[in-house]
């Protein structure tokens, strides 16, 4: 029998070198500008250069004419072909109507309206330069501000406002706010971001057979795609083939095939041809589905102990012309009440459509949630004169009131925030920091210690396509073993993490285990990376199906061996007899006589060692729990900000691999680090992007990253393996700790800015006051 | 526009083949020469990922014309392994510290870290550091590069 | 992003390439380390039909000394000049300053000649050439002229170079040795365009300023030459200068801009803080050594 895997298993909780390091050390992996498909034509977008008109006519003779090019389609020539995009759940969720070429009206600065194919890509850029297009110009709506006021963006929708949502009004409510000893509303502005996948977007579509699409694309989930493109071109989801080995970073914009990938997929059917599009850096940069940009405006409400009577939220985002879907702000209202005892709670928000790109998910899509929950709560302390740390301690949720449900009725179970709070606490010297501090400001020395804590919601259950993970695994008639997983990796390692959990329950060595996850024809339907999920429902689905796989070895073993079934084992790829060491069988013996000599097989027995299982979590969501801390220091001549010193205290339940949990924090922190210091996708009033390089749009360099420290609780999840998921949490946790800190560093000068990010002329110019200490 | 008959070591083989003068060094090496392993991130020579050995020298690919390259001696990624694919030292660093998650930059890193501590070129971690500041990576956080420096540096110094 | 087609030529001799600048009548650019060049092809905002390779020019690399001064030739590698031990001891203002062009990896393409007559306002070696005194060589077919650089830059990007002219040397004045370097640089991350840049170097004579050259950069559409702040210091006691008045007076020289990187008002600031704290620390080293 299997050990229950409690962390500490031979290959549970080691950190076990990544099988994926050594293609992609070697330059040996394959991302989707690496397949060549002889005859290929490659594609370059025609793109509109006002954010908002009409299109009065549009010359593409001389591009057509150049040598090399092979067509110049518009949306007209693409017809049926010019297909309905769909977002990762497979509908439109009442998004405008999004399709790869826009037609007659451009909505936004880069908005496709042709497409070059052309032999190479030099020459379809070529052919772009020699396009005209006629434009009559109105005045794009670039804020919410703007679309507040202006013209509608969509003229065949009734309003701006794409969708919203809220909370019932509470008549509690406004009572609780005229009777509050303490009340505290702070407003957080979340600039926009771009994904900056180190690899950018990019597909090759290639029409085979009579009606089969084989399809390579930069994509999160192959089967997502493969839905996505099935359902756009009203194929037989059967047919169409998405294969996708290595993909350089996906963080939610690659989630969905989106306008470029579906138009030369069209492309690609019109004219019978494989098709290459790869997006650029400029492209990347300006007219890729960027992030976040939203505002929120938080009020709390604290009883004279400090402790939280009421927690209200106006949200607000700027949704572009054509987001991946609706952002009124769901998630952030479902995760905004957090670890949190809140009795009372409302929230109004609303999506607006502006004429700028459209608006796509990013890692831990809600984390403003955390930034304005977690800063508002040290506003709070401020004015109450208590200490930051104490006033999370009088309301986050203790082990004892869990399970409840939360102010939204979503219930919260199985949390650690208190524990990790504790945990991290042991890691620094708060008093000591506060001498320190205490003694840099009368040097001119700016210090700040920022705190934050969460729970991040993952393995979401309950939406489409957020329901299952599938694990299919085989031994094969050598021994070795083979799972087709419904998992898709864009960086988090899973042909290790997933291999490791096969090896420890199969008694297998985990270089005998190969995982297979990029091709939608091979494996189980499945949502690939989305929401923290795979390591805790494919891992689920692994372990129960490597279950149904051992007993059926153990079953083989003990009837061909003569032996009781409860008396074997299998241990590093030995089937093994208790007590009667000479029956020990090699693996690849018991797979040999399960593929070949059926007459050994106990009688009925299916011949061969494959088994697969698909695996539902129980609840809506499993939960990470964490508290960080962060030292900084804010330089007064620069106003530049020097992060000193960074701890992660997480809970993430049993760690398949602790170098890869704490490689996920890492990503995730850096990410934050880019948010609240460094990132901003500027627009112009005309609706130019100009952050359009990476020497304008700043991605966090190693300089910009401390070295960070980190502590781990394991408090087991109540899915098989009692994993908790953990790739989004230091997304989430990042932005809050940093900016906390920063708040602190500046206390002497007065109260940050609203709107991130905090840069150096905002800082510095908030410096020019004379400091209170 | 002009073409050009150009030819260079690449790996240790020759390689001869006509080019455009436009076409960046880093495509004539993915596109003529099948080294897919030089990965074009940003093409305007911030990020580092195309980051080749021209002539024993870190460099950025996309900011090079092939046609510049006529004669040179050039090392992607795919040379920096041993012949019989054992990793090299900066290769086994980077695996050891986890310094890489979806590989997207990593060809970058490795011929940079190469360049200065292959052979008998030693570097500390500050030189080294230094360097990494000309590449992006989006997934790591820089922590298992970092390591890997360390472990580079403290390497060259026994 | 990819460059727009274009006739490549790489001239042997520096007669060929002024030949081809000739022909090329406006329509030709010279290619030197190409690390700002090529990004600017990628993007199209630079469509030359003519593409001058200066690469295989043997006559236009190296560092030589003259009388009184280091000449450098132009495709001089950034990284070849840094690791440069006689060009240190001469002028170790200009290594400080090359050591914080760009990153390891384009100063290893990137040369001396060129990032100078590009003209980055925010770049390090425009500046160093304009507070160092600098003079810069270019031949064209009807002859060659010697340009201080304090006159060659008019804007952004923009020079006194003709069109068919090619810098051949720049020349790098002695400074006494002792002389003190300054050299600050404010930015974002190794590698970016300063924020706010300062570079020049300070003689002194029996601790009275007796020769001062001190260039902003990232302050404005060109680097910016401090010319009366370096007067004001002139023959005053190095121990008693007036440094708050000095910062404001160098400051008032510059015409900085906003970008999204930074506010004028940011830089002005900045600017001044850095001002008097780099030339204060850089004196006080000069006054011990």
């Amino acid at each position: 029998m299997n050990a229950p895997i409690s962390g500490a298993g031979r290959y549970i909780g080691q950190r076990v070198l990544r099988k994926e390091d050594l293609r992609l050390l070697t330059g040996r992996g394959q991302f989707v500008d690496d397949v060549s498909i002889a005859g290929v034509l490659h594609v370059a977008y025609v793109r509109s250069e006002i954010a908002r008109g009409r299109i009065v006519s549009m010359d593409l003779e001389a591009a057509r004419a150049l040598h090399g090019v092979h067509a110049v389609l518009t949306a007209a020539d693409l017809g049926k072909f010019n297909a309905r995009c769909s977002n990762m759940h497979l509908h439109h969720n009442d998004g405008p109507i999004t399709r790869p070429l826009t037609e007659e009206f451009v909505r936004y600065v880069g908005d496709p309206i042709a497409m070059v194919l052309a032999d190479s890509r030099y020459i379809a850029e070529d052919a772009v330069a020699l396009v005209w297009v006629d434009y009559e110009e109105e005045d794009p709506l670039i804020t919410v501000e703007d679309a507040m006021s202006g013209p509608l963006v969509h003229p065949d929708r009734e309003s701006n406002v794409l969708l919203q949502i809220g909370l019932p009004p509470n008549p509690e409510f406004e009572k609780i706010m005229a009777s509050a000893t303490h009340v505290v509303t702070g407003t957080l502005r979340h600039q926009r971001i771009a994904q900056s996948t180190m690899e950018a977007r990019g597909v090759v579509s290639n029409p085979t057979g009579m009606d089969e699409l084989t399809v390579h694309i930069g994509c999160q989930s192959t089967h997502i795609a493969s839905a996505a493109i099935a359902q756009a071109f009203e194929l037989p989801e059967n047919k169409v083939r998405v294969v996708a080995k290595d993909v350089g970073g996906g963080f939610g914009l690659k989630a969905q095939p989106w306008r470029e990938e579906v138009g030369a997929i069209a492309a690609s059917l019109l004219l019978r041809r494989p098709v290459k599009w790869i997006e650029d850096r400029f492209e990347a940069l300006t007219t890729s589905c960027p992030a976040r940009e939203s505002d929120i405006t938080t009020t709390m409400a604290f009883d004279k102990d400090a402790k939280l009577l009421a927690l209200a939220c106006v949200y607000n985002s700027n949704n572009g012309a054509y987001p991946h879907m609706p952002d009124a702000g769901m998630p952030v209202m479902m995760f905004m009440p957090g670890p949190y005892r809140i009795p009372v709670y409302q929230f109004v928000g609303k999506a607006w459509l502006t004429n700028t790109v459209g608006l796509g998910g990013y890692r831990a899509p809600w984390a403003i949630e955390a930034l304005a929950r977690e800063s508002l709560f040290d506003k709070a302390a401020r004015q109450i004169g208590i200490d930051p740390i104490e006033i999370r301690r009088r309301n986050l949720l203790t082990a004892s009131e869990v399970p409840c449900l939360n102010a939204l009725g979503l219930e919260i179970d199985n949390i650690t925030p208190m524990e990790c709070l504790d945990n991290l606490l042991t890691k620094i010297d708060v008093p000591a920091f506060r001498a320190e501090q205490a003694e840099g400001r009368k040097q001119g020395r700016y210090l700040g210690l920022g705190i934050a804590t969460y729970i991040e919601p993952t393995a979401a259950n309950g939406v489409f396509p957020l329901l299952s993970d599938h694990a299919q695994i085989t031994i094969d008639h050598a021994g070795k073993v083979i799972a087709n997983l419904s998992t898709h990796s864009q960086g988090q390692g899973i042909e290790t993490t997933h291999a490791q959990i096969i090896a420890e329950q199969l008694g297998v060595n985990v270089d005998d285990v190969t995982i297979y996850q990029d091709d939608s024809t091979r494996s189980g339907f499945g949502p690939g990376g989305a929401g923290s999920r795979q390591a805790v429902v494919a891992g689920a689905a692994i372990i129960r199906a490597a279950k149904i796989l051992t007993d059926k070895v153990k079953a083989i073993a003990a009837h061909a061996l003569n032996a009781n079934p409860n008396d074997v084992t299998i241990e590093d790829g030995m089937v093994k007899v208790a007590g009667a060491e000479a029956m020990s069988r090699s693996l690849k013996e018991i797979a040999e006589l399960a593929y070949g000599d059926a007459k050994r097989l106990p009688p009925d027995m299916e011949g061969g060692l494959e088994a697969q299982y698909r695996y539902t979590a129980e609840r809506m969501f499993t939960h990470a729990s964490a508290a960080h801390a962060c030292i900084v220091e804010v330089d007064r001549e620069t106003g530049f900000t020097n992060i000193l010193r960074w701890i992660s205290s997480e809970d993430c339940g049993v760690q398949i691999n602790p170098a890869i949990v704490e490689g996920q924090i890492a990503g995730g922190l850096a990410q934050a680090i880019g948010v609240v210091l460094h990132e901003e996708f500027t627009i112009d009033a005309r609706g130019n992007p100009t952050a359009v390089t990476f020497k304008d749009y700043h991605l966090p360099a190693i300089t910009d990253v401390p070295t960070f420290e980190y502590t781990h609780i394991t408090t087991p999840s109540f899915s098989d393996g009692g994993f908790r998921g953990v790739g989004e949490g230091g997304m989430i946790i990042g932005g809050p700790t940093l900016l906390n800190a920063i708040a602190d560093a500046m206390l002497p000068f007065g109260p940050l800015p609203d709107a991130l990010p905090m840069s150096p002329t905002k800082l510095h110019n908030l410096m020019q006051n004379e400091p209170v200490v | 526009m002009s073409d050009h008959e150009i030819s260079m070591t690449v790996n240790g083989r020759t390689c001869t083949s006509r080019v455009e003068g436009r076409m960046t060094l880093g495509d004539f090496l993915r596109e003529k020469v099948g080294q897919t392993g030089v990965h074009m991130a940003c093409e305007h020579g911030v990020c580092g990922a195309c980051t080749i050995l021209v002539d024993g020298l870190a460099v950025r690919s996309c900011l090079m014309f092939a046609v510049q390259a006529d004669g040179a001696d050039v090392t992607t990624v795919e040379g920096a392994a041993a012949p019989d694919g054992s990793l090299s030292p900066v290769q086994q660093a980077m695996r050891e510290c986890h310094a890489l998650q979806c590989g997207f930059c990593t060809p970058g890193v490795v011929m940079t870290l190469t360049s200065l501590t292959q052979g008998a070129t030693k570097s500390d971690e500050k030189t080294l550091l230094n360097a990494m500041s000309g590449h992006l990576c989006r997934c790591t956080g820089y922590q298992g590069i970092r390591k890997a420096i360390k472990q580079l540096a403290a390497g060259e110094a026994a | 992003m990819k460059p727009a087609p274009f006739d490549y030529f790489a001239p042997k001799t520096i007669d060929q390439a002024l030949e081809q600048l000739d022909r090329g009548a406006g329509d030709a650019t010279i290619l030197a380390g190409g690390q700002t060049l090529l990004p600017l092809l990628a993007l199209r905002m630079s469509t030359p039909g003519i593409i001058v390779d200066i690469n295989r020019i043997p006559e236009l690399q190296g560092i030589s000394r003259e009388r009184g001064a280091t000449r450098i030739a132009p495709v001089t590698r950034q990284n070849a000049a840094l690791a440069n031990a006689e060009l240190a001891a001469v002028l170790p203002m200009l290594t400080k300053a090359l050591s914080h062009v760009g990153h390891f990896q384009t100063r290893n393409r990137g040369t001396v000649g060129g990032s100078i007559s590009l003209g980055e306002p925010a770049a390090e070696l425009p500046a160093a050439a304009v507070a160092l005194g600098a003079e810069i060589e270019a031949h064209s077919v009807n002859g060659s002229r010697r340009i201080p650089a304090t006159e060659f830059y008019i804007g952004p990007y923009a020079t006194v170079l003709e069109p068919d002219e090619l810098v051949t040397a720049i020349h790098f004045p002695d400074w006494a040795s002792g002389s003190v370097t300054v050299f600050h640089e404010v930015a974002r991350r190794p590698g970016d365009f300063a924020l706010v840049g300062l570079v020049g170097a300070v003689t002194l004579d029996q601790g009275r300023v007796s020769r001062a050259g001190l260039a902003w950069f990232g302050m404005g559409p060109t680097p910016i030459r401090a010319a009366a702040t370096e007067a004001a210091m002139l023959g005053q006691n190095a121990a008693q200068l007036d440094w708050a008045g000095l910062a404001e007076l160098a400051v008032s020289e510059t015409d900085p801009f906003e970008d999204h990187s930074a506010s004028a008002d940011y830089r002005r600031g900045v600017g001044r803080s850095i001002f008097a704290r780099t030339l204060c620390e850089a004196l006080n080293k000069g006054a011990m050594a």
